[in-house]
């Protein structure tokens, strides 16, 4: 153990210890935590992480429209981690029809085959219950409406699906997964599916900044990490070193659930700030959200 | 409508729907290419030239020996080709009632083409090449169907879907808003198209043009009902009208009415319908009442017969083929890759009827037919078009599919290691390695892990490598290399492994290959041997060191 990680263990099991308390007194306060993040099996961890964050109805209102952006572009098993685990899009289905959703859309511009992405990772099968639920491999240009980025750095402008833009909450459910690379692929590369043209952000731009632009026009309301297993080598498409801490991270803050989730993983057999993922830096500096997560009000729960 | 014409058309429907139903995921135990395995040229030919007892085609027997018993009511009931020949003609000949020639002199001199094209295609498999893929009805109505018409319903109802979508959204429904519909697209398609065109407008000179006078597997349905027990009878009430020999669309009555020519009768049951009198019946019977058998003439059986064999030499000494004696060479095939489990090239070829029911099952579309790629006697063969549509990891329905075994049906493991190819980098067109961007597209879709990306001295972004020994040649990393025109990152047959028989795996195993992740554990792969033959991959840096960073990073 080096000091480093001496420092964060201290303060974790410190916090762990302090937040009870802590928290408990905050929520008489009124105030949300800026993020949870629970431990247990996939659906009932997103399902504590949600719950303490405030509950569903934060977010969903009744005949609200939901898109929820799964990762679920390659088709693999869930055990590679490449994809999120179909119970975890399960359960935050379940809750927002449960909040009294109109409609829930499972979309993704899947980089291999839309229908065995839709069929190999279970997501697809996972959903069949909910009437309300639809999940869809969208690749085709008419699901999909140009959309300048008044922000934007590199990307001046981008097509975007029409379903995102016009939902009334967008839930960003991304897998924790190494990418070789943005470093890492969590809630705001995850975004990268919801656009048309992806190959751009390689070719004509760099890759970090764009990805932070696209972030600024497909925002995500809740970001729901799946870190029940972690792509820790081998990403973005496996197969690569599978771990499992059986986590599930929530909140309104994309950079700081991804912030949380490269603190808390590791990642080529090491551990990283989420200062070194460019990406998460460039986005913290531009004010999109925060990844100095030390100064955060994070709740740890156990499902 | 007459009962032939009901069971016609309802073995049609039942065709389009098998072949409709080739698509993924396949559904268990549904004999997709039934139809395929029913046709005797297939049977007798495909055995023949590759010298192998392919059990699968046995119900081809089965059908021929039926002929037997019910004549050829092969061709007239269940031959998906049949239908379409009956469907054209019906289109074409509207005007022309009765104009069939059948009592023309020189009707059965026409009529025994058909065996001297059988006896040719046999004669050219004494020459080691199989040409019943250009004459086998069946195959040529499953590519016909599946290359040139499927996609263009597919079009059609891709531009069809607007009127759907509004009519649903009136009603609404928002499901129809959703729907996609799969673009597929084929090499060749309109070669095929003009192929079958042909054949088709035939059926301006007489009806059923290609049944009564080419179709070899016709001739072998001849051959075997020139006797049947059902057969058509005349009783005394005929009187000589001359309606049946009017309507008969095969020519199998021919001056007589009362006599008729059983092995050109597809027992249709028009003349039946047909005759004022209700003399004529078809029933069970040992009646002596054939018309002489068409003869195709010694003479001419001999002719055709060498001209078979010359095609087949012809063929076999084409620079392009690899069934001659010029196969060290292999000269066409070097840029064709063929589907996984697909045999080796010689017994494929031999084996493949080039019916297209690979294309038609392939998820992604890569399985595209040659055009004349690889010499002549490669037509309409299936290869991966990598640049347009990947080989999909767990897919393994081009075997599965095959009716003659030309691509082996190997379980979803197995064909893992049936290696396709190798990816080579080009790396003065890459743009990782060429201006320094970080583009890692190969690297991220390749689902064998085969592609690394590593640290180089001249360059700021990590590249990528290929390691050559777990590359499947799936082709996703040529398929999505953002590069336009050909692509950074191609895929050569080079390192291809193509088995006969036994095991892939453990061969591949065997090779030093590594395909496989099991569970995407990677703990569970066995690392790749240094290849024995002197490696010519470029070698791949180490894995960064713990001091460097892990791309994607940075240092603080």
């Amino acid at each position: 153990m080096n000091r480093r990680e001496f420092v964060r263990s201290s303060a974790l099991l410190t916090a762990s210890l302090a937040l009870p308390v802590v928290w408990g007194h905050e929520t008489k306060a009124g105030g949300a935590p800026d993020a949870v993040i629970a431990e247990g099996d996939p659906g009932p961890a997103v399902r504590a992480a949600i719950a303490g964050l405030g509950g569903i109805e934060q977010f969903v209102k009744k005949g609200d429209k939901v898109v929820v952006k799964p990762n679920m572009s390659f088709s693999n098993p869930p055990s590679w981690a490449t994809t999120t685990h179909p119970d975890v899009i399960k359960e935050i289905v379940s809750l927002c029809v449960a909040a009294g959703a109109g409609q829930v859309l499972v979309l993704d511009n899947t980089l291999r085959d839309r229908e065995m992405c839709i069929e190999q990772s279970g997501i697809a099968k996972a959903c069949e219950v909910f009437p309300e639920s639809r999940v869809l491999g969208l690749s085709e240009k008419k699901f999909f409406k140009d959309v300048p980025v008044p922000e934007g750095k590199e990307l001046k402008s981008t097509a975007v699906m029409k379903d995102v833009l016009d939902a009334n909450v967008v839930i960003s459910a991304p897998v924790a997964k190494s990418h070789s690379s943005a470093g890492v692929s969590l809630s705001m590369k995850n975004m990268m599916g919801v656009v048309y043209d992806r190959a751009v952000f390689h070719t004509l731009y760099d890759l970090h900044t764009a990805i932070v632009d696209l972030c600024t026009v497909a925002k995500a309301h809740l970001t729901v990490v799946d870190a029940t297993r972690l792509l820790s080598t081998g990403g973005p498409g496996g197969p690569g070193k599978v771990l499992q801490p059986r986590k599930v991270i929530a909140s309104t803050d994309m950079v700081a659930a991804d912030a949380i989730t490269v603190d808390m993983g590791e990642w080529y057999g090491r551990k990283f700030e989420p200062g070194q993922v460019k990406h998460i830096r460039e986005a913290h500096e531009r004010g999109l959200g925060r990844m100095d997560i030390d100064k955060l009000n994070i709740k740890q729960v156990q499902a | 409508m007459r009962f032939q014409r009901l069971v016609q058309i309802a073995l049609f429907v039942l065709f389009a729907l098998l072949l409709w139903q080739a698509k993924y995921p396949l559904a268990e135990g549904l004999p997709v290419d039934l139809f395929l395995r029913l046709d005797p040229t297939i049977l007798l030919g495909t055995m023949l030239v590759s010298g192998t007892w392919i059990t699968d085609l046995f119900r081809g027997l089965a059908v021929l020996l039926l002929a037997l018993v019910l004549g050829r009511f092969f061709c007239g009931y269940v031959c998906p080709l049949g239908a379409t020949v009956d469907a054209a003609d019906w289109m074409i000949r509207r005007k022309k009632p009765g104009r069939n020639g059948n009592a023309a002199e020189g009707n059965t001199r026409i009529q025994a083409w058909k065996y001297l094209l059988l006896f040719a295609v046999f004669c050219s498999v004494l020459a080691g090449v199989s040409l019943v893929f250009l004459v086998s009805p069946i195959s040529l109505a499953t590519r016909f169907y599946t290359v040139t018409v499927y996609p263009v319903l597919l079009s059609l109802a891709d531009s069809c879907l607007w009127f759907v979508e509004n009519i649903s959204s009136y009603l609404g429904l928002d499901g129809a808003g959703y729907l996609q519909i799969k673009h597929v697209s084929f090499n060749a398609n309109v070669f095929t198209a003009f192929f079958v065109t042909g054949l088709l407008l035939l059926g301006l000179l007489r009806p059923r043009f290609w049944c009564r006078n080419v179709c070899p597997a016709g001739a072998m349905f001849a051959l075997c009902s020139r006797k049947p027990m059902v057969r058509r009878t005349v009783n005394d009430r005929c009187t000589d009208c001359g309606a049946c020999i009017r309507s008969c669309p095969m020519g199998a009555i021919s001056n007589e009415p009362q006599r008729t020519a059983h092995s050109e009768c597809i027992v249709c049951l028009k003349c039946m319908e047909v005759c004022p009198e209700n003399a004529v019946s078809f029933r069970w019977t040992f009646e002596k009442n054939a018309a002489p058998a068409v003869d195709p003439g010694k003479r001419r059986l001999v002719l055709s017969g060498c001209a078979g064999l010359a095609a087949g030499l012809l063929l076999k000494t084409n620079v392009g083929s690899v069934q001659g004696s010029a196969k060290d060479l292999v000269i066409s095939r070097v840029r064709i890759l063929r589907p996984p489990g697909a045999l080796p090239e010689e017994a494929f070829l031999d084996r493949c009827v080039r019916c297209g029911e690979c294309m038609k099952a392939c998820p992604t579309n890569t399985l595209q037919p040659v055009w004349f790629e690889t010499g002549i006697d490669g037509v309409w063969s299936p290869k991966l078009a990598a640049r347009y549509a990947a080989c999909e990891q767990a897919c393994n329905l081009c075997g599965r599919v095959c009716p003659t075994g030309a691509v082996r049906p190997l379980s979803l493991d197995e064909k893992k290691y049936a290696k396709i190819g190798t990816a080579f980098i080009d790396r003065s067109r890459c743009i990782a390695w060429e201006e320094d961007r970080a583009c890692l597209i190969c690297d991220e879709i390749c689902p064998y892990n085969a592609i690394v990306m590593r640290p180089v001295t001249d360059n700021r972004n990590t590249v990528p490598f290929v390691n050559e020994n777990k590359c499947n040649g799936c082709g996703y990393c040529e398929n999505k290399c953002p590069v336009l025109g050909e692509a950074a990152i191609r895929v050569s047959p080079h390192g291809e492994l193509r088995l006969f028989d036994g095991s892939y795996e453990r061969t591949a195993q065997a090779h030093g290959l590594v395909f496989h992740a099991k569970g995407g554990l990677e703990e569970s792969f066995s690392f790749t041997k240094p290849k024995q033959d002197g490696n010519t991959s470029p070698e791949i840096p180490p894995v960064p060191s713990p001091d460097q960073l892990p791309p994607g990073f940075t240092s603080d």
